[in-house]
């Protein structure tokens, strides 16, 4: 393996990035749920306005009087998010703390920076989806049990099945982004780490 | 015995700036090591052992100096052949283990083979059967923390080994171990050492360690202070 045979390339795919961050997810529930927790916790406010505002519409096609979300719920909403975006990026970082050894121990096995960050971000992926849905299904009880009282819980049937999709399909994409978005700097972070310095620090 | 040489260092020197002052943890050192050959490094602590490991496996790089790896020069290398030198050349054996957590002993030893880009089953397959070389058969799915430090070591051991490197770096591999588990560790390695023809460096103060080796190299401020004969 000498000479020109001294010179190879390492590997790893999405596919390995996805098995070892549903590893990962899977062995350390604890934080996991916590990250998972705060982006549904997000997602389910902007869920729950978007609902009940199709909730709304729906009504108003009915027959019924047209009713509106508040602005200033939306601007509580982007606070909500923001809040959940810095969550994460906390519990993250102290993830990526934890982790000093681990990564040293990567590196020195073959694992480049960007197999490091790659890892990071699926992991953020891989909880941005699950908080997403698990937001979404969370605001449509929210927004139910907030106007079914006045407006008929019946409304749920009257809305577009496409309303439905296409908000959950947001709720999930936005969610995942916001979940990477706030990967983004833990994960550089530990990218960056000096194998060296990683291999010898006590936690 | 000879070798034809695997690992060769020039005027190898690593410094530190520390505080404003330079630390020498490496100071000129020249060496050769042959391919299938154990050496051992013996000094105190603070002596330049890990220093010299990093910079054989590719983790640091030398203030001056060179390591060729067969015959070709370390420090020409980009971050990809660095890390891939690391991955499929040498395996690296550490004192505090250094599992991953969360992975069960099967898994931790697959680890390797996915960066060397082996398939899954294929890498899976290869942690059992080297897990089972090193009499952890029965461990497979357990996890660091279920397994005892002798095991732990063992693990440790068949991941080094799993893709198949041509030199295994061994940090004080016994000195969290006590006498007996020590005694099996090292029985493992030598067995590796002449069965599979792999170079072993062993940085240590264990002398039964020390005994079985080819040869001892003594460190001392950076600096071989002395070479014998095993």
């Amino acid at each position: 393996m000498g000479g020109q045979g001294g010179r190879g390339r390492v590997q790893f795919t999405f596919g390995d990035a996805l098995r070892l961050g549903y590893w990962y997810i899977n062995r350390r529930m604890d934080r996991a749920m916590i990250n998972m927790a705060s982006v549904a916790l997000g997602i389910s406010f902007l869920s729950t306005l978007m609902m009940t505002d199709a909730f709304y519409r729906a009504f108003a096609i009915a027959g019924g009087e047209r009713l509106s979300v508040e602005t200033y719920q939306y601007w509580l909403m982007f606070v909500a998010i923001v809040v959940c975006v810095v969550g994460i990026t906390n519990a993250m970082l102290i993830a990526v703390y934890e982790r000093y050894r681990e990564i040293g121990t990567m590196k020195c096995i073959g694992a480049l920076d960007r197999h490091i960050l790659l890892l990071f971000l699926v992991e953020s992926l891989i909880q941005g989806t699950v908080g997403g849905a698990v937001g979404f299904a969370v605001g449509i009880v929210g927004a139910l049990l907030s106007t079914g009282f006045t407006i008929g819980f019946d409304i749920l049937l009257k809305v577009p099945a496409t309303e439905f999709i296409l908000l959950f399909g947001g709720s999930v994409l936005l969610s995942m982004i916001l979940s990477v978005v706030a990967t983004l700097y833990p994960a550089y972070r530990a990218a960056k780490l000096n194998p060296v310095e990683a291999l010898s620090y006590e936690l | 015995m000879s070798f034809d040489t695997i690992i060769e260092l020039e005027e190898l020197e690593r410094y530190y700036e520390m505080g404003g002052v330079t630390i020498k943890a490496l100071d000129g050192v020249d060496m050769q090591i042959g391919r299938g050959e154990y050496v051992s490094i013996v000094g105190p602590s603070g002596s330049g052992k890990t220093t010299l490991f990093n910079m054989i496996g590719g983790l640091d790089r030398p203030t001056r100096g060179r390591v060729y790896i067969d015959g070709v020069d370390v420090s020409q290398l980009d971050a990809y052949e660095l890390a891939w030198l690391r991955c499929r050349k040498i395996g690296y054996i550490f004192q505090t283990f250094n599992l991953i957590p969360v992975l069960t002993a099967v898994e931790n030893v697959s680890l390797p083979t996915i960066f060397a880009g082996a398939p899954r089953d294929e890498g899976l397959e290869r942690a059992e059967k080297l897990l089972t070389s090193v009499g952890l058969g029965e461990r497979l799915h357990h996890k660091p923390t279920e397994l005892s430090a002798g095991q732990q070591q063992r693990v440790a051991i068949a991941r080094a080994m799993a893709n198949d490197p041509a030199i295994i770096l061994a940090d004080e591999p016994t000195g969290n171990l006590d006498l007996n588990t020590g005694m099996e560790i090292i029985d493992i390695l030598h067995g590796l050492n002449k069965t599979r023809g792999m170079t072993l460096i062993a940085a240590t103060h264990d002398l039964k360690m020390i005994k079985a080796s080819d040869r001892i190299v003594w460190l001392r401020d950076g600096k071989i202070e002395n070479i014998e004969r095993g």
